[in-house]
């Protein structure tokens, strides 16, 4: 599955340069298609196949400027990661688990080990078969990475023969079979990784999935080639065989209006993600298409707890109460997803919180709570406590939608007496600046679709960045613990999740504001899409069944 | 050069078709960005969500934009920001770019060296680059874009008005001046700087054009005046995202911006054919 478990990331240092590389890519585009235009007439001396299956797709917004493909050094991932590399198992968009380069698995009752039992026959991209030795040398090598947590409870890999894994754990871990479907852990052939070292992810990439690595320009274009050699595609494809398109190119195109057009132009074939402004217009296009993708998607409002005034959790709580989220669904995004009024996607149990404690827009409280903490309605309609304006500062980044996005929640925090200073940052640096601490409110989004993202963005080991918050509770760390590590089955993972959520939620570091729902877009006169979307994105389980019309 | 005298040399730049024209919509910009609190009947900074993406009408004759703003009022604050910004950033250029280059002009020796070197370095850079540096240093916002603006202007008026002193200072009336023992600062304010100006002034003028489009850059780029303040970049750029749903977001703040500038360099056009040179020894 994709999972830019982050933050919607874009760079616009490099407008001009995409700028000439589109102006190159049309002039392209307009004598490829005058070659195919010409090789019309020659395909009925050809066999089927030999046309040019290629096809071009656009990486949302939220997914542009991915360093490398080095899965183990990699903090985001993108759409193109699930082409080169298989995981252990996959997810379908009902939360449930498949085989992939696993054929089978058993948890022992315990729940202290686990084997999986490997498909014969897989290969990487470079010829090398795929054991369970690789399998192995990537766990150990995982440990070193940021989301070494994601294997935090395997004590130690055994190898009983070259197609049995046996993990062997050092307590129960539910979540296991989560991490190892995560676009975090598909598997790299661990020797190249190591040959490779920093030029690994960048000049190359050796996965066993169904498209190879061709080549990568950081913040332009990844392209991929068909792996002919595919015969283990998971079962929730249609398609086990080699994928039906030959080449791929996922180009990154930082701003939606110009990937729209594009679009519109027939430059590309595909935007992984729509925004919702768009839907309108596609209705009105016989060629384009929508097809819809499980959301996975949260906006939201992190409060810094370390910071005046909000080290007062009245205020804290105001500030969260006077998001509209009614009114965001319904003006910001034409009432396409839904209100968001707890931390994750409501498809997950653990966003099933009691109901008393849910975020839900109310300005009535929100005024009287400020009241109570002292905060009096000037003349002007600021608040002010001890000759001291209600002043905040309130960040974002400059992509369009956060900018719009930013500036309702600035006039809602206005409503009830908050004078938010809206701060717009280079998505490429606005990490670096919440880990300086200064900010009080930002606007963020992230993907993800496991409850363990409330322990990435509020452990207290993670202040800063991941941890907006600045959020650090004894008591939330206790749950926290519990939640990560001290959960037999999936039911008490899913109760202690809730628990620790609930906590997080009832101290008000943030404020949830939205849930989108996830849309691409396609020119179905030269896609054919399958006609349903299985596993939790457009990743290879999907792209193996897709196919050129001619 | 006195002030009536670059005065009066405005009024001429203004009988032209082409100055009268320009001027005069420079005229209206400007009195419309100081007046926009009574021209219009809303706020600028009130949203109202269900009446966005209004098309032009009777009540909104530009329209509304996306948190149902009215779009006129947005670009009459708008001119305020930008006019303000550009001019203000230009004014300080000017003014550190006319001292900096008459003192090196001036006193030459090692500080013209250092003044030619720094602001050659910073010559070597296009002005946006330089502008965005700089907000990047200082941080976005108004303070930031007109400190950005200024400095990024700064080289420009610098070696102008060091080029014309260094021309002007071997002449025979200034040599007539030290001769009779006037002082150094006499000489550089009475006479040097006052013969620099015209070109100054029109240099002036037409990167004050630039200077609205480099406002409006940084505002596309979110790094102008934070909302809801009004900057004619920013609202191009929201409205770029919006440019299928509500087309007029884009279109007016643009043709604000553009003819705004247009305006500014034919007004700085005819300003150059009034102080040209020939006619200014005609009126001696």
């Amino acid at each position: 599955m994709r999972a830019t478990r982050t933050d919607r990331s874009n760079d616009h240092t490099n407008d001009t340069d995409n700028n000439q590389q589109r102006e190159f890519d049309k002039m392209f585009m307009m004598v490829k298609k005058h070659l195919l235009a010409a090789s019309v007439s020659v395909t009925a001396l050809l066999p089927i196949g030999a046309m040019a299956q290629e096809a071009v797709f656009v990486l949302g917004t939220n997914e542009v400027g991915i360093p490398s493909y080095n899965l183990l050094t990699a903090v985001n991932t993108n759409s193109v990661y699930p082409m080169i590399y298989d995981n252990l198992v996959a997810q379908d968009d009902d939360l449930s688990f498949h085989p992939y380069l696993a054929e089978s698995w058993e948890e022992a009752p315990d729940g202290m080990s686990w084997v999986f039992h490997l498909k014969s026959g897989v290969t990487f991209h470079n010829g090398k078969p795929f054991t369970s030795a690789d399998v192995a040398k990537f766990i150990e090598m995982f440990r070193s990475t940021e989301s070494s947590y994601m294997v935090d409870a395997i004590a130690s890999v055994e190898t009983p023969d070259d197609l049995t894994v046996k993990f062997n754990m050092k307590n129960p871990d539910p979540n296991i079979l989560y991490n190892l479907a995560s676009s975090f852990m598909g598997i790299p052939d661990p020797d190249a990784v190591t040959a490779l070292g920093d030029d690994y992810g960048i000049t190359e990439a050796v996965g066993t999935g169904p498209f190879k690595l061709e080549s990568f320009t950081l913040g332009q274009e990844t392209v991929v080639v068909r792996n002919d050699d595919y015969a283990w595609g998971s079962s929730l494809s249609a398609n086990q065989g080699p994928a039906k398109l030959a080449r791929i190119t996922f180009r990154e195109i930082p701003e939606d209006s110009t990937a729209f057009l594009e679009l519109k132009s027939g430059g590309v074939d595909a935007l992984l993600a729509l925004p919702t402004d768009y839907l309108a217009e596609i209705a009105t296009d016989a060629t384009l298409a929508v097809a819809k993708i499980p959301g996975q998607e949260v906006y939201y409002m992190p409060i810094n707890v370390t910071k005046e005034p909000f080290t007062d959790i009245r205020v804290r709580q105001a500030a969260a109460l006077a998001i509209n989220q009614p009114e965001i669904l319904a003006n910001v995004f034409s009432n396409y997803g839904a209100v968001a009024n707890n931390f994750l996607i409501s498809a997950l149990p653990e966003s099933k919180i009691d109901p008393a404690l849910t975020i839900s827009y109310d300005a009535a409280k929100s005024n009287a709570l400020l009241d109570e903490a002292g905060w009096t309605m000037g003349a002007d309609g600021i608040r002010e406590k001890d000759g001291q304006k209600l002043s905040v500062s309130l960040w974002t980044q400059n992509d369009s939608i956060f900018r719009r996005l930013t500036e309702v929640v600035q006039a809602e925090l206005k409503a009830v007496g908050f004078d938010a200073q809206i701060q717009t940052f280079d998505s490429s640096t606005i990490r670096d600046q919440y880990k300086t601490g200064e900010h009080q409110l930002a606007v963020r989004s992230y993907f993800w679709n496991n409850a363990d993202i409330v322990d990435w963005f509020f452990g207290a080991d993670r202040l800063g960045y991941p941890n907006v918050s600045m959020f650090n509770d004894p008591k939330a760390e206790e749950l926290r613990t519990k939640a990560m590590t001290g959960s037999k089955t999936s039911e008490e993972r899913v109760a202690n999740f809730t628990a620790y959520h609930e906590y997080v939620t009832s101290q008000f570091p943030y404020a949830p504001i939205y849930q989108p729902e996830q849309n691409m877009a396609f020119n179905k006169d030269r896609l054919d899409m399958p006609t349903e979307i299985n596993g939790t994105s457009i990743t290879g389980v999907v792209m193996v069944d897709v196919g050129v019309k001619e | 050069m006195s002030l009536a005298r670059s005065l009066s040399s405005v009024v001429r730049a203004l009988r032209s078709p082409k100055g009268g024209i320009s001027g005069a919509w420079l005229v209206l910009v400007v009195l419309g960005a100081i007046f926009a609190g009574v021209l219009t009947p809303f706020d600028y900074d009130v949203q109202d969500l269900p009446g966005a993406f209004v098309a032009p009408s009777a009540t909104h004759w530009l329209g509304t934009d996306e948190f149902g703003r009215d779009l006129l009022t947005r670009i009459l604050y708008g001119a305020r920001t930008s006019l303000s910004v550009s001019s203000i950033a230009i004014g300080l250029s000017v003014f550190t770019g006319m001292v900096l280059g008459a003192a090196a002009g001036y006193l030459g020796g090692a500080f013209d060296r250092a003044v030619t070197i720094f602001v050659d370095l910073t010559w070597s850079f296009p002005e946006i680059l330089v502008a965005l540096i700089l907000v990047a240093i200082i941080g976005p916002g108004i303070t930031g874009t007109m400190a950005a603006i200024g400095v990024a202007y700064l080289a420009q008026f610098t070696r102008l008005t060091r080029a014309q002193i260094m021309a002007i200072r071997s002449e025979t009336y200034i040599e007539a001046a030290r001769s009779v023992g006037a002082s150094g600062s006499f000489i550089l304010f009475r006479h040097l700087l006052p013969n620099a100006l015209a070109p100054v002034l029109v240099a002036a003028m037409l990167a004050t054009g630039d200077a609205i489009i480099l406002e409006a850059t940084l505002g596309f780029f979110g790094l102008g005046a934070q909302p809801p303040t009004p900057s004619w970049g920013a609202m191009m750029s929201s409205g770029s995202a919006l440019l299928f749903k509500a087309p007029w977001i884009i279109i007016f703040p643009g043709l604000a911006v553009a003819v705004t500038v247009i305006a500014v360099n034919l007004f700085g056009d005819a300003l150059i054919h009034a102080l040209d040179i020939k006619t200014r020894l005609r009126e001696v």
